[in-house]
């Protein structure tokens, strides 16, 4: 039964929600951000910073937009005198002890309460008097709490109490004096901890791992998906001088709502590490040489004139990578495998479906639906003389007998490890997940773009160019100049994928058609 | 609120080396008699607390986190909780806590006089600092409802209307 | 008015009858005194029989929010299916209050009669009383009273012989004024910290443990049995005849800077002039009475013209710029500092906010900065003017009415005693470093 759906004019515009609507969400339909700080749509309703307070005609008070539901014919005006008077209110109250910290504060550049006070704040402080002070406590985990700077909108004590369902904060002392708290030996060492870093609209809780780093107004923004399992979180990769310097969720209602893990979100590093392959090699006797790239795509083709390709695949290549592989395989009728590295699942208990996935790679779905066979063994099934493509993969822990079975090694990926340098036969460089373009499939079958934040080292070239000029090399006939090419052609030959296209993903993606058809049912 | 630190061997405030649990025998047993008045076991938590301080003379750490056990509540939980009520102690108070009202109604009847009375005759040097001999803490308090008997006094769970300071010493002397 | 005075010719001694009379404490003292034969009337009444009768009475609740009683009663349904609770606030703690203390140590059988019938008209098999932590004597005399009322089968799963269930219990507070507010109230009672609740939902609706609920004061309750065996006409007969609206009488708690300060029980009505030069004496000798506060310290400040003037019900102290609030009458006298005793209010309220509001959180304890920083003669021209905007802030934006109460002192000392401030500015402005154009 559908709700009943409520009109009401919103700062002159109409407004048509359904029953139950906060007036807050409501103004968002229309274009309209009410300021707020306490409210968050991941979390209960608390109406505590009383930032939302809106005039509603006829009513004797402000309403807080957060915590009052939308009734038919209301008229509410969000910027009206008593509506920015009282906002200038709470402004004034939040900076009486909050302290100046702007120049030192990490928020600054993407602090909620500079944007608003600049807004629509005062210009001077009326306060003669001293403010509070406390000192800086450790949290634990990544999380530091910088006391003074606390407006106590309690979304940090919510998260972990209705979201993490692990109560290791609370709202401690009464009046002015209140601050978050915890219990001695208790810390933020929940696996979803670091969300109360974004949650907080101010400098309070702060990433210890990004301390001091970048400046809010120095980094790009990327929209990306985190490479660190199967979950496929959505995510913003912020960059300064072609380095990450950090990661934070991004919205997804479908995926994960409005958090990420902390595992994924500070495992970043690795994405800057300098000792790339940055230049195609090509065996000649006992060493690798540096070769052009039409030198080491035409030596890999002779390689696989005439013999099967065995390709060991890394889950963690996007699906446009692992459709040119099985292209390869097909066309040189030999097999693709790859195996998923396990780690332990962490659920976020207050949303459904989510949590870090023993599966930590983003792209073992997509793997499978594009033809690659998942086994605990992967290279089991070579036959000896196939040529082993090792792709964005690790040799190590495999059986040394299966490798010998290779015929030729060619190694595509984006570091030489030590086996390489004896046993490859050629060395073809890529980008890794934030230098290219691409997509994954998560667990769900949830198909998912992420972007191209910074660019790749020397001549290493993204995934799906490199086997592309290989199969073009090979005698394939079809030319791809973009990335969305390639997926189109995947899109078109394979019927879990028929009708997607980039544009059609957009930033949010879309379920392969099995998946899709099992969340109707 | 506390005092600080009271000397060790003072009765009234110990500082527990190795916590014994508070909620054995005849207090668990009160406890679960406790439970059956209400549907959840998070309501038992402020009367619990209040057998914790009967018993210890105030709330430690350890005695916070075994409430949070028993009661099946987070310690962050308890202790939040614990700092938001102003009568249970979370720190040792000497053996006879003090507490004067000094809000307006108090206030106009000489309330002030009344506990600098207290802070001279007990030797406290300031308030909410116990005594160097573990026996007095003296604190203001918000009213306490006892208004036209000023200045009502409250020494631990005594209840004394209409202190002047005159009458200061004898009710000192009458503290064993 | 009992202990430590006798009552006064001019009092009409319905709740405080027995002050002061040590017999009356017991079941069997209380019992011979008329005790609970209201609840047993009650009992073999229906709830809404008994609604209807509170509600012709014209009772309004007396902790200090005058809402008429059998009103709120009616607002729980009866047939939802639910456990149904009443919550007795017997939290005491707004300055100037301390007539429920001595209801419970006097009479606390009176009050358990009184919760009975309510839980009973409401549908209620348990009742709470929460009382603030403080009131060690109240506590122990109402839990003694309940014990002998389990004893007697007055109370339990067979209250007296009619098969209904009626289970009463104290909850005891641990220090905090805002748990006297109703929400906050009930917080406290599920073992949380004692913070507002945000309304709607309203507590008939969902309140303790997400239940209908019902709170009521100490003295509304202790009413209950005088109007079951009297009737609600009866009730009607104490106010003034041309003021149906405040019916009944009320306990007013006298503090300060007066000749006799205690409790006086007197019809709605009654004339505040004599009141306070009659029943309590006037003012002490030597002095003069100079700022009147008749119903806590949440009330408009009253000058002495006002006060004198006023009729001791709901309407005619808000038509003497003020209200009747809790009833609890502070006096203060040409010989106090009043801008001290505002700050030292002031100073009361920011040790008790709850922390949750932005302007009550830093409100309270900026405006108390403030006006200490005034009384040490600190103070400028500028922080009056700051003082009424910030009060101006603090009003009708919170999720309770603990900011609006702080902002009221101040406001009608300024409205009123303008000039007692200003003898305590000496400083015209204050050099401050400009702020960036």
């Amino acid at each position: 039964m559908a709700d009943a759906m409520i009109n009401l004019t919103i700062e002159g515009r109409a407004v048509s929600v359904p029953q139950g609507t906060s007036i807050l969400e409501a103004a968002k339909t229309a274009g309209i951000l009410i300021p707020h700080y306490c409210y968050h749509p991941g979390l209960p309703v608390a109406g505590v910073c009383r930032m939302c307070l809106v005039e509603v005609e006829k009513a004797p008070k402000l309403a807080p937009s957060c915590a009052t539901s939308v009734a038919e014919g209301q008229v509410v005006h969000v910027h009206s005198p008593k509506a920015l008077e009282a906002r200038k209110g709470v402004l004034e109250m939040l900076l009486i002890n909050h302290p100046l910290d702007c120049p030192i504060c990490d928020q600054a550049g993407e602090c909620e309460l500079q944007d608003y006070t600049y807004q629509e704040g005062r210009a001077a402080g009326r306060l003669r008097d001293g403010k509070r002070f406390n000192p800086v406590e450790d949290f634990g985990g990544d999380v530091m709490y910088v006391t003074n700077r606390c407006i106590l909108c309690t979304r940090c004590v919510r998260f972990m109490d209705d979201v993490a369902h692990d109560a290791v904060l609370n709202v401690s002392e009464r009046g002015d004096r209140a601050l978050i708290g915890k219990f001695e030996g208790k810390d933020l060492t929940h696996p979803w901890a670091g969300n109360v870093i974004d949650l907080c609209p101010v400098g309070a809780l702060l990433s210890k791992d990004s301390l001091n780093k970048v400046r809010a107004w120095e980094v790009d923004r990327t929209a990306s998906v985190c490479p660190g399992c199967s979950q496929g979180c959505n995510m913003i990769v912020e960059t300064r001088d072609n380095m990450v310097v950090r990661l934070r969720p991004r919205p997804n209602d479908a995926v994960n709502q409005y958090f990420m893990c902390d595992q994924g979100r500070l495992d970043y590093r690795w994405m800057n590490r300098q000792d790339r392959v940055d230049v195609p090699l090509v065996r000649q006797g006992a060493a690798l040489a540096t070769a052009e790239w039409e030198a080491a795509i035409a030596a890999a083709a002779s390689l696989l004139e005439g013999k099967r390709a065995h390709v060991l695949a890394s889950p963690g290549l996007p699906n446009e990578a692992l459709y040119l592989l099985s292209r390869l395989v097909g066309k040189t009728g030999g097999a693709g495998a790859f195996r998923v590295r396990q780690g332990e699942e962490a659920p976020l208990p207050g949303v459904p479906d989510l949590a870090r996935r023993t599966d930590l790679a983003p792209n073992g779905r997509g793997a499978e639906l594009l033809g690659m066979t998942r086994a605990g063994a992967p290279l089991a099934g070579m036959k000896a003389g196939d040529v082993l493509i090792v792709a964005d993969e690790e040799l190590a822990g495999m059986d040394a007998p299966d490798v010998a079975k290779a015929g030729a090694i060619i190694v595509i990926g984006t570091t030489l490890p030590a086996w390489a340098r004896h046993a490859a036969s050629v060395v073809l460089p890529i980008t890794n997940v934030v230098e290219e373009e691409g997509t994954f499939t998560n667990l769900r079958g949830r198909v998912q773009r992420f972007r191209q934040a910074k660019s790749g080292p020397g001549f290493a070239r993204p995934s799906w160019l490199v086997l592309a000029d290989l199969l073009a090399a090979l005698g394939e006939s079809a030319t791809y100049m973009m990335a969305n090419d390639v997926f189109d052609a995947l899109a078109a030959s394979h019927p879990e994928f028929a009708g997607m296209s980039y544009d059609a993903l957009g930033l949010k993606g879309a379920l392969v058609k099995s998946a899709a058809a099992g969340a109707t049912a | 609120m506390g005092g600080v630190e009271a000397p060790a061997d003072a009765p009234h405030a110990r500082h527990e080396g190795q916590h014994t649990p508070v909620f054995v025998g005849p207090r668990r047993a009160q406890l679960d008699e406790l439970f059956t008045r209400y549907p959840t076991k998070r309501a038992a938590l402020l009367p619990a607390l209040w057998m914790v301080q009967h018993d210890r003379g105030w709330v430690s750490e350890a005695a916070l986190a075994e409430v949070a056990e028993v009661l099946e509540l987070t310690p962050a939980y308890v202790k939040g909780v614990v700092t938001f009520y102003t009568m249970y102690h979370q720190h040792p108070v000497g053996k006879h806590f003090i507490q004067v009202c000094t809000t307006s109604p108090c206030a106009v009847c000489g309330a002030e006089d009344v506990r600098d009375a207290f802070l001279r005759h007990t030797g406290c040097e300031e308030l909410g600092v116990t005594s160097p001999d573990g026996k007095y803490t003296v604190i203001e308090v918000e009213c306490l409802g006892a208004c036209g008997f000023a200045t009502p006094v409250m020494i631990n769970e005594q209840f004394v209307e209409s202190v002047t300071p005159e009458k200061v010493p004898d009710i000192l002397a009458g503290l064993t | 008015m009992g202990y430590p005075h006798k009552p006064h010719d001019r009092e009409t001694t319905v709740l405080s009858k027995y002050f002061g009379d040590a017999e009356a404490i017991t079941l069997a003292g209380w019992k011979q005194r008329g005790g609970y034969a209201a609840l047993e009337k009650a009992l073999g009444m229906s709830p809404a029989e008994i609604v209807a009768v509170v509600k012709e009475s014209g009772l309004r609740g007396r902790g200090g929010a005058g809402f008429p009683t059998g009103v709120k009663w009616s607002f729980m349904k009866l047939d939802d299916g639910k456990p149904h609770y009443l919550c007795c606030n017997a939290d005491e703690s707004e300055p100037g209050t301390f007539k429920d203390r001595e209801i419970m140590r006097w009479t606390p059988h009176a009050l358990i009669e009184g919760c009975a019938i309510g839980a009973y008209a409401i549908g209620a098999e348990t009742c709470y009383i929460y009382i603030r932590g403080e009131f060690t004597e109240p506590i122990m005399r109402v839990e003694a009273a309940l014990a002998e009322a389990y004893a007697a089968g007055i109370l339990g799963t067979n209250a007296m012989g009619t098969g209904k269930t009626i289970n009463i219990y104290v909850h005891r507070g641990a220090g905090a004024y805002i748990c006297g507010e109703e929400t906050a109230l009930m917080n406290s009672i599920e073992g949380r910290r004692g913070n507002p609740r945000i309304k709607p939902p309203f507590p008939a609706v969902a309140g303790v443990f997400g239940q209908p609920t019902t709170i009521n004061n100490v003295e509304t309750l202790a009413a209950v049995p005088h109007i079951i065996n009297n009737g609600g006409a009866w009730y009607k007969t104490f106010g003034r005849a041309d003021n149906p609206r405040s019916t009944g009488t009320k306990l007013f708690s006298v503090c300060g800077n007066v000749q006799r300060p205690g409790n006086y029980e007197v019809p709605l009505g009654f004339p505040f002039k004599d009141f306070l030069y009659d029943l309590c004496g006037g003012p002490l000798p030597g002095r003069r009475f100079k700022a009147i506060i008749p119903g806590g310290i949440s009330v408009p400040i009253q000058t002495v013209d006002e006060a004198e003037a006023s009729l001791m019900d709901y309407e005619g102290f808000v038509e003497q710029g003020t209200m009747l609030g809790s009833g609890g009458v502070i006096v203060i006298d040409d010989a106090q500092n009043l801008v001290k005793q505002i700050a030292r209010a002031a100073r009361f309220f920011a040790h008790e906010s709850c922390a949750q509001c932005t302007q009550c959180r830093e409100g309270t304890s900026w405006t108390t900065r403030i006006l200490e920083r005034i009384v040490a003669g600190d103070g400028t021209a500028e922080d009056l003017d700051t003082l009424v905007d910030i009060a101006d802030n603090m009003t009708g934006k919170t999720i309770c009415v603990l900011s609006d109460s702080c902002a009221v002192p101040v406001m009608s000392g300024l409205q009123k005693f303008r000039g007692d401030f200003e003898a305590l500015i000496k400083k015209k402005t204050v050099h401050m470093v400009p702020a960036v154009a």
